[in-house]
């Protein structure tokens, strides 16, 4: 217990505390900004945002990304949609709705305050897209079409096809590229960030990667934002791209910043089933597949006939049988669970390994086959690539697959970790999902974070904070420099027998066999027993060929996969620790009939770890939520 | 998800050190290879065989795996992503070929694309096109409603359709004269379907085209390759759009007499 | 304006222009040539219509000599920078459903055989021998007798059908692309388009082709 955890949550009532706020906040000078440089790394939705926001408001700004470019940063995978309270549908919603089904969704472990700014500000993500010319879905007048998610009654998603991600990722990208043309901006591709620098306490720049030429660059800012999305590759399976790592809020926590609520991951429901040992990634279908296809299994087990040739009533429709009022969309944590509950019962729908039906049948029969090509139709076809089966003809088949991390660095309310100056924004940081993520909500947040709350809360850092002059010729810097390539020699000169997928694939076996979809303290102890020693396997035993100065894309996942590992323990001491269920953190001995049971005296709190050096154990710190606007309740879909 | 039989096939890959050293084919044998796999998983395997040999692995970008980040693309037998239609080479799965094929895996070739290392090729040349004025200036914070100004659902079906664009550049790839001229037409073509659009059309087209130019992408021939090796399947009708925009633009354009945009 | 013309959009501007003269020309040439088929006066008369008319006359090869000067100095200019911006193939290129149609893969050498037999066609015609003949009391040249000596050899008809063949491919993706460069494309037209340049091509080749045809035929 401590009381390190200041969260900054201003007084005054909800609906005003961000006004509020954002008035009391100091100003930097317009003149004066530009002799402010803030560092960016990672240029998702969230960096790119924010570079562009604050590259508008005249910081200098040096944007980082590990890709070759900007674009193709993992946001550009989300397919179905982004949230925002407009009420254009007229059914119902309203911001303090959305704060209510993002608190609810998140299973009451969410900072009420963060929501409320969070659902606050949906409204204006969607004017600013539409005025970057984000080409939305639109019905016949003209206006914006909206479609329904998971854990929501009213229609509140707002999409671009199944391109949702990618076309706000492209409308901030381009935003961002205006002001590297603009000179605002200096954008640098191809570095991926490998410490922070602390001098005084403060975050005063980073320690790069030149992955092109092996180069270790330093850079000096008086703030820096770690933008570098969430760690769902811990468990090397998931929908997240190659590239995905928490590489950089690892050197942060590593720096002093606290890793809160690792244990929260959030399983996608609606996601390509394995299909062999060589299969590198999973593959996610948009959630909105929920709203037209119906997911059940044969109620038969191990029944073997051909989808088509098992009669309706035969079937068992699971999810509308246990949730008639939400149906096929429950949220994400409910219907992935319901899913490995049919399974781990003898109801796969394949012979080999997990897997349940979406199917599309009675849809196209309502609206045929043009309209459901319509909505679907890029989902379908990407279906049938992976899998060689005609979606049209014969029903998906599904699993759940490790999706997003709702853990992540804890920031007070001005987005800030525990290391002044250091910001963490998006995926990256833990505030606004609290255990479980509504669908439609990443988008959200990255760029809520990104275009409406940094620029400001980064501002009333600068100006309230007296901030020296710091070169890259002082001594922190040379020191984090030294110990980066400390670090790499050192794997570079372990040169073992195994190579650092078949390390990472352990990893990820582990992770998922007792960290993944349920948890028993049983399987938790197990696997803090197992990581150690793969660890040990690590550094004793990892092969990394080729050398450091020069493009080195094993040294690069092998630096990957050892803070994996790091982090992979720690989830699991989470998961220990937090003894009760909550959203996607699923322990088996908390449950009543399969549904999540939390324990508010003892939980109702973020769990934030300290780091205390590679010898010692991280030491878990607490900051109590309270929720005075959502009453506590028990969260039913049924 | 069959249990259908594994194949072998010889790859004929091109090895290249880095931009300034040259290159040239070396043949690889991939086993065992599953039809269920993805080209790119087949190639993590060869890669697995590489390094526990403790030779160099085939380096070739690649990110998302899910044909929308744009990262992969290399060149099997010719074409760009491979033979199927509407794909990238991440979502290529092995089922497309057969037990003994030769398949020869060649980086993107254009000037304007040099080649970082195997099947690795440097393309910020896109991002300089678009940094050239591939954007609509609007400061965050001064946007009307999102209802303020209808767009019609076809014109937003447009706007979509070229801004599906993954910038992956098979485009480029399959062109003979490594045009960019798809890339860039379906950016000037989406941001002209839009009325937020409008106001800088012909400074952004102008822009645009000169950057294409000048980073030493070749001249559209109308060939149609660049179209039809698209995994997203962009329009050549996208070029026509931006090759009469850019002419109303050359000659309507009105000077500018104060090029500070103002900060 | 002059950066227009620099460009490479521009430069298919002018190719589109000039190509666009010469495919009017062909056309018109292709349908007065036709009189062959009435009889030899007929023919002789309409060559002397034409040379009669020297605005009609000078008008028409100022248009076509700035339209071949143009198209084939920015076809040179067009082809070697294409080369220089894409470098050497080693794998293969597109095939397949993803590849171009040879039409237009090949413009650049079916060009330069139009070109050349526009030299030997001028240089033959042209400027080939002048016979005389006197049509309703008017002494004109005898093309028709030129014509007929020509189209006595095999060999020359043989290079006119494959030149003449290769002229139907270039002028089929060639106003089709006018279509393209100049930003006529509508999705709606694309495949009339397509058609229409098809149907314009063999219209213009196969008249062409049928002259001499039946010239070597019905002598």
């Amino acid at each position: 217990m401590s009381n390190k955890l200041d969260s900054k949550i201003p007084s005054g009532s909800i609906d005003s505390k961000w006004k509020d706020h954002k008035f009391k906040m100091k100003l930097v000078n317009p003149a004066n900004k530009r002799k402010h440089s803030v560092i960016i790394i990672g240029t998702g939705l969230a960096g790119a945002s924010a570079a562009a926001s604050m590259g508008e408001l005249g910081y200098k700004v040096k944007a980082f990304c590990v890709h070759e470019s900007p674009r193709r940063a993992h946001s550009v995978a989300a397919q179905g949609g982004i949230n925002a309270a407009k009420n254009y549908q007229n059914d119902g919603d309203s911001i303090y709705r959305l704060f209510y089904d993002t608190v609810k969704g998140g299973d009451f472990r969410a900072r009420e305050a963060n929501v409320y700014r969070l659902a606050e500000v949906s409204t204006n993500i969607i004017d600013q897209c539409v005025a970057q010319g984000v080409p939305f879905a639109r019905d016949y007048g003209g206006l914006l079409a909206n479609r329904s998610f998971g854990g929501a009654q009213v229609s509140r998603t707002f999409y671009a096809r199944g391109q949702t991600g990618q076309q706000l990722l492209i409308g901030a990208y381009q935003a961002m590229m205006r002001q590297v043309d603009l000179g605002n901006v200096d954008l640098k591709t191809r570095r991926e960030m490998l410490d922070v620098v602390v001098v005084n306490g403060q975050a005063r720049g980073v320690i790069v990667r030149n992955l092109l030429t092996g180069e270790i660059e330093k850079h000096e800012a008086d703030a820096v934002i770690i933008a570098s999305g969430g760690y769902s590759n811990v468990f090397y399976l998931s929908t997240n791209a190659m590239a995905c790592a928490v590489t950089a809020a690892w050197k942060g926590h590593k720096r002093g910043a606290f890793f809160a609520n690792p244990c929260y991951t959030q399983i996608h429901p609606t996601c390509l089933p394995i299909h062999g040992s060589n299969q590198s990634k999973l593959t996610l279908m948009s959630e909105s597949l929920r709203n037209d296809g119906r997911v059940w299994v044969s109620k038969t087990k191990n029944d073997r006939r051909h989808p088509n040739e098992i009669p309706d009533a035969e079937r068992d429709y699971y999810l509308e049988r246990v949730y008639p009022s939400f149906g096929n969309l429950a949220p994400r944590d409910v219907a992935s669970r319901q899913a490995k509950f049919r399974c781990d019962e003898g109801h796969s729908v394949t012979p080999h390994g997990e897997a349940v039906f979406l199917d599309f049948r009675d849809a196209i029969q309502r609206l045929g086959e043009a309209k459901i090509a319509e909505r679907y139709g890029n989902l379908f076809q990407m279906y049938e690539k992976i899998s060689g089966e005609n979606p049209y003809k014969v029903p998906m088949k599904i699993y759940p697959a490790p999706h997003y991390t709702m853990g992540g660095l804890w920031v007070d309310y001005n987005l800030m970790s525990t290391v002044p100056g250091l910001f963490v924004a998006g995926e990256a940081n833990f505030s606004d999902h609290g255990a479980n993520r509504l669908g439609a909500s990443a988008l959200m947040q990255g760029l809520a974070d990104g275009y409406f709350v940094l620029p400001y809360t980064i501002g009333d850092y600068i100006a309230s904070n007296k901030l020296e002059k710091v070169t890259t010729d002082h001594d922190a810097f040379k020191e984090a420099k030294d110990a980066t390539e400390k670090e790499i020699h050192k794997i570079m000169n372990i040169k073992g027998d195994r190579t650092v997928d078949s390390i990472h694939k352990e990893l990820g076996r582990i992770m998922w066999d007792n960290c993944g979809m349920s948890r028993t303290e049983e399987s938790l102890k197990k696997a803090l027993q197992q990581i150690p020693k793969l660890k040990e396997e690590f550094w004793n035993n990892v092969r990394v060929p080729g050398a450091a100065n020069e493009i080195n894309p094993e040294l690069e996942k092998a630096g990957r996969v050892a803070d994996f590992i790091e982090l992979g323990e720690l989830m699991c001491r989470d998961a220990l620790e937090r003894d009760e269920s909550c959203g996607g953190h699923f322990r088996e001995e908390h449950q009543a009939d399969g549904e999540a049971v939390r324990n508010d005296e003892k939980f109702c709190h973020v769990a934030a770890w300290e780091w205390n050096g590679t010898s010692k154990a991280q030491t878990r710190h607490q900051e109590e939520l309270k929720f005075e606007n959502v009453k506590l309740a028990t969260r039913s879909y049924k | 998800m069959s249990d259908t039989k594994k194949m072998n096939l010889t790859l004929r890959v091109w090895r290249q050190k880095g931009s300034q050293q040259s290159g040239s084919f070396k043949e690889y044998l991939a086993k065992d290879v599953s039809p269920d796999d993805s080209f790119l998983e087949m190639l993590d395997q060869v890669n697995e065989q590489l390094i526990s040999k403790g030779e160099d692995p085939i380096a070739f970008d690649h990110d998302c795996r899910e044909g929308i980040c744009g990262s992969c693309g290399f060149m099997i037998n010719g074409n760009a992503h491979g033979p199927q239609k509407s794909t990238t080479v991440c979502q290529l799965h092995m089922r497309q070929f057969s037990d003994g094929d030769v398949l020869n895996l060649e980086p993107w070739r254009a000037a304007a694309f040099p080649v970082i290392k195997d099947l690795m090729v440097d393309r910020s040349a896109f991002d300089r096109i678009i940094k050239s004025g591939g954007y609509i200036s609007v400061n965050t914070g001064n946007a009307p409603d999102g209802n303020a100004l209808p767009i019609p659902k076809v014109n937003a079906d447009e706007a979509f359709s070229s801004a599906a664009c993954i910038g992956c550049g098979a485009c480029v790839a399959s062109c003979k004269n490594a045009s960019a001229a798809l890339f860039t037409s379906a950016k000037v073509t989406h941001l002209l379907s839009v009325p937020q659009g409008q106001v800088e059309r012909e400074r952004r087209v102008l822009s645009m085209v000169e950057t294409m130019d000048a980073e030493g992408f070749g001249a559209c021939s109308s060939t149609g390759s660049c179209s039809a090796s698209c995994p997203k399947d962009i329009s050549l009708v996208n070029i026509a759009k931006m090759n009469k925009e850019y002419l109303k633009a050359a000659f309507n354009k009105k000077p500018e007499t104060n090029l500070e945009e103002g900060v | 304006m002059l950066n227009f013309f620099k460009s490479s959009v521009g430069k298919k501007y002018l190719m589109g222009l000039s190509g666009l003269v010469w495919a009017g020309f062909v056309a018109g040439h292709m349908a007065g040539n036709m009189t062959i088929f009435i009889s030899k006066e007929a023919y002789n008369a309409y060559g002397h219509a034409i040379v009669s008319n020297k605005l009609l006359l000078y008008g028409t090869e100022g248009a076509l000599i700035w339209a071949l000067i143009t198209h084939v100095v920015c076809a040179i200019s067009l082809s070697f920078s294409n080369k220089k911006s894409k470098g050497a193939v080693h794998g293969g290129s597109p095939n397949g459903s993803k590849g171009a149609n040879l039409g237009s893969t090949w413009m650049a050498i079916q060009g330069s055989v139009v070109l050349a037999f526009v030299i030997l066609h001028l240089a033959t015609f042209k400027y080939g021998t002048h016979y005389e003949t006197t049509v309703d009391g008017v002494v004109m040249r005898d093309l028709a007798k030129l014509m007929i000596e020509v189209f006595q050899q095999p060999g020359y008809i043989a290079w006119y059908v494959v030149s003449l063949i290769l002229l139907g491919i270039h002028l089929s993706h060639g106003v089709r692309s006018i279509f393209q460069s100049f930003g006529l494309l509508h999705p709606a037209y694309q495949p009339i388009i397509r058609k229409a340049a098809i149907g314009y091509s063999v219209v213009v080749a196969g008249g062409f082709l049928s002259q001499p045809i039946f010239v070597f035929l019905m002598n």
